[in-house]
């Protein structure tokens, strides 16, 4: 049986300036097909997906789309030839509605004149199909970031797309509405839609693709059925090694005595807060997007302070109300969100590793000198073994990996017991991956503290040595290391023991 | 197939900021002169005439609200208003049948103005900031140096424009309401709103949607020299012949951005309205009304002004962090 491929790229290479981005790379979809495309960052994955989608054009090769070559020279050219991407970065108009978000740039008009009736009809229309129960006159910025991603589904639905390129979209999704949009994709499938999967999530790649691709380095390492590629195979083809230590190797000595201790902490976002980390312990928290666990981050480091309860370090209570406080006190913060929050992209590596000790230091301070000099800092980065030509550099041309290792540098100069951790990897190839689990295994075998907030269920069981799981702004219970995934979503879901009726509206 | 990441959490209704506004200085104004017992300034007269403060800041701000929505900003519009005021007035030479062409060539010189301010933004890269700011200051040099040449008044048959009425409704409020209404149906109603919307909204995003961002951005600038354009032709209507400095003196180019922003349209672009700019205009004449009345230094007043738009602007940011909390 031979079936027209809905979407054939063949030898396909692009150069950039001292790169090879794309080498000979070939790659197809067939209708009703998911194709996973996997690699490290810098494999290759987003300049193929940015020439299909006609923002890059390639040095060689051709595009072939059920069977008719296509030249792509704008983004709106491909997107008429049925192609949609959903990029990793929304593109969504915070203050406008649904609607008019669904129709940007393709309004329906007459002489000029919207016809906003019937593009809220047809919106409604495609919201149901992607299963969001939207009104089209909701604002976005009203909407959740899970929801806006239907949105942006929907969006792509409206060109009645028939190849759908999805990149890493359960990026910023927790277990429960990944699974929602799985079932999306299945559906869209179900209807025909080529749909090309890019995702690090690899339990989720095994669920949904059908066929898997491997880049690395610009080149196809192969293309096989999900069935005869186990995910060891996957990753090795990827990193081009074994990782078979991907999570360091529990401590060999119990945790010693408590650090960082909360009683009865409260705020807007959760209740009956009561838990500690002891010094060489890694405690992770789980936890759906709106069940607080990124609020406790945010109490921890002072950033939306608790409004009841003590918080205590070392058996002292701690005033922790201002992000200066707790960097003070010696509490770190690395955040998700890395470019917005955790760095200055256009300020040096080094600029940025020593954000927190000229933020601590006196005006009268000398600059240069002490903890503050190039050298003392240089040290500490390297001793994170971050990459970089010249630490001189613009932090924001670095890879996610080397950056988030620079604000780890950042939190050894200050010398901080504590570190908090925001979705640690996310956006960060498998190698690197591996290297950040294992820096953050080190600082708390050096008796320190760690907390890991994640949406990333395999790492949190793989790194932490005890897991705390939020629901509904609660602490719904403790899993010890080893816990199965099963037990920590349980207590997410809130649907451990008796199964939990759903509340009447 | 149900889900359950639908929740939308409801909001309580609001007073779009319009009305809350246009409603908070109408109540200054009236409150004012009942105090001061000038009751004459809420008769028919004394509401026209409120109203009638707003048009030459109205006609302005409606253009700026345009570039500001765009995600760019308009500073050369003052020196172009006095521009066009001493360019009508030169033209005209008090002769009527020289109206229409005193007209045509202003508004043809807006459109160039525009088309310069836009292309330097939209092509050429340049933050609107500076390259607008450019632009006005070329402008204003080139009026100080010729001004000596370009003496004149416009035609008495054009002073009606400022001083003629419609069965007691004068021309200027006529003009202000229409081409306000015209802007908002644009706005809200046809395809380069929306675009406008986008654009200022997410460029990247439009730009991906397959909106040429370049050409709205473009239109948006012209746009806003044409309504400076017809600021400057009001204002020589009003005061029969133009000088280089109605407009610096009138500081239009800060003023259409702070009451812009004050009717709620953010700096970033993307979100607001006429409603709202015009409301911000309507605080700002009855503020100049009430303090008239009162009698209040006009140095202090200009320091009340400042304040009023901190305020507004600060109470903008509350109720903003209020909706997103």
């Amino acid at each position: 049986m031979t079936v027209e491929p809905a979407l054939a790229m063949t030898g396909i290479r692009k150069a950039f300036p001292g790169v090879r981005a794309l080498d000979a790379v070939d790659f197809e979809c067939l209708p009703g097909e998911v194709h996973a495309i996997c690699g490290e960052n810098g494999a290759g994955k987003s300049t193929l997906m940015k020439i299909l989608g006609g923002s890059y054009r390639p040095d060689a090769g051709e595009i072939r789309l059920a069977g008719r070559a296509v030249h792509f020279t704008h983004p709106r050219q491909a997107a008429e030839a049925g192609i949609a991407i959903i990029h990793q970065e929304l593109s969504l108009l915070p203050h406008r509605t649904v609607a008019e978000n669904i129709f940007m740039g393709r309004e329906i008009a007459k002489r000029g004149m919207l016809d906003k009736a019937a593009m809220r009809d047809r919106a409604a229309g495609l919201l149901a199909r992607v299963g969001a129960d939207v009104d089209p006159q909701t604002l976005v910025s009203s909407l959740s970031i899970a929801v806006q991603q239907l949105v942006e589904i929907a969006k792509a639905l409206l060109l009645d797309a028939r190849i759908l390129v999805m990149d890493e979209p359960t990026a910023a999704l927790d277990e429960r509405d990944s699974r929602t949009l799985l079932n999306l994709v299945r559906i869209l499938r179900g209807e025909g839609v080529s749909i090309v999967y890019i995702s690090h999530r690899m339990p989720e790649v095994t669920a949904i693709a059908d066929r898997i691709t491997v880049l690395k380095d610009g080149r196809r390492i192969w293309t096989r059925r999900t069935g005869e590629a186990p995910v060891g195979e996957i990753v090795r083809a990827m990193v081009g090694r074994d990782l078979k230590d991907f999570y360091p190797a529990p401590p060999s000595s119990a945790p010693g005595p408590v650090l960082l201790a909360v009683e009865e902490g409260a705020n807007a976002y959760m209740r009956d807060i009561a838990f500690e980390v002891r010094t060489g312990e890694i405690v992770g928290v789980a936890g759906l997007e709106d069940s607080g666990k990124a609020a406790l981050a945010q109490a921890l480091v002072g950033d939306a302070p608790l409004t009841s309860g003590t918080v205590f370090l070392r058996g002292q209570p701690l005033a922790l109300r201002t992000p200066r406080q707790a960097t003070a006190a010696g509490i770190g913060y690395l955040p998700g969100d890395r470019k917005g929050e955790g760095l200055a992209l256009r300020q040096s590596v080094r600029d940025n590793a020593l954000l927190a000790l000229r933020a601590i230091a006196g005006l009268f301070t000398r600059p240069e000198h002490g903890r503050l000099a190039p050298d003392a800092i240089d040290e500490k980065l390297r001793a994170m073994d971050v990459r970089a030509a010249d630490f001189g550099q613009e932090i924001g041309t670095l890879s996610g990996g080397n950056q988030q290792k620079a604000i780890i540098a950042r939190w050894l100069a200050q010398e901080s017991d504590v570190l908090v951790f925001v979705e640690p990897t996310r956006g960060i190839d498998i190698a690197a991956k591996a290297a950040i689990y294992e820096t953050m295994r080190r600082f708390a075998d050096l008796g320190r503290g760690i907390v890991v907030v994640s949406s990333d269920m395999p790492e949190l069981i793989g790194i932490a040595d005890r897991i705390v799981v939020m629901h509904r702004g609660r602490m719904a219970g403790t899993v010890p290391r080893g816990a199965q995934e099963e037990d920590v979503m349980h207590l997410a879901l809130g649907t451990s023991g008796a199964p939990e009726k759903e509340e009447s509206p | 197939m149900t889900t359950d990441i639908t929740r939308i959490t409801p909001r309580a209704p609001r007073l779009p900021v319009s009305v809350l506004l246009a409603g908070l200085s109408l109540g200054f104004y009236i409150i004012i002169a009942l105090s001061t017992g000038e009751t004459a300034q809420l008769s028919p007269s004394g509401i026209l005439g409120l109203f009638q403060r707003m048009v030459a800041l109205g006609l302005v701000a409606i253009g700026q609200t345009f570039v500001i929505l765009v995600g760019s900003i308009d500073l050369s519009v003052a020196a172009l208003i006095s521009a066009v005021a001493v360019l009508a007035s030169h033209v005209m030479q008090g002769d009527p049948t020289m109206m229409l062409p005193a007209i045509v060539l202003c508004l043809g010189l807006c459109l160039m103005v525009g088309l310069i301010n836009g292309a330097l933004v939209a092509y050429g890269g340049i933050n609107p900031l500076i390259a607008t700011l450019g632009t006005g200051l070329v402008i204003q040099g080139v009026l100080a140096a010729s001004f000596g040449m370009l003496q004149g008044a416009v035609a008495r048959e054009f002073q009606v424009l400022a001083y003629g009425g419609l069965l007691g409704v004068p021309y200027s409020l006529v003009l202000l309401a229409a081409l306000s209404l015209a802007a908002a149906f644009v706005l809200d109603r046809t395809l380069f709103g929306a675009r406008i919307y986008a654009v200022g909204g997410n460029p990247d995003g439009a730009r991906l949607a397959g909106i040429r961002t370049e050409q709205v951005i473009l239109s948006a600038h012209v746009v806003a020299s044409l309504f400076a354009g017809a600021s400057g032709l009001y204002l020589a209507a009003r005061l029969q012949s133009g000088t280089p400095w109605i407009g610096r003196d009138g500081i239009y180019d800060l003023e259409s951005i702070a009451v812009t922003v004050i009717g709620g349209t953010i700096l970033a672009g993307g979100k607001g309205g006429v409603a709202g700019t015009l409301a911000g205009v309507l605080l700002f004449a009855s503020l100049d009304a009430g303090f008239n009345m009162l009698g209040i230094d006009a140095f202090l007043k200009q320091v009340l002004r400042g304040a009023i738009v901190i305020a507004a602007v600060a109470v903008h940011a509350v109720r903003t962090k209020g909706h997103v909390a």
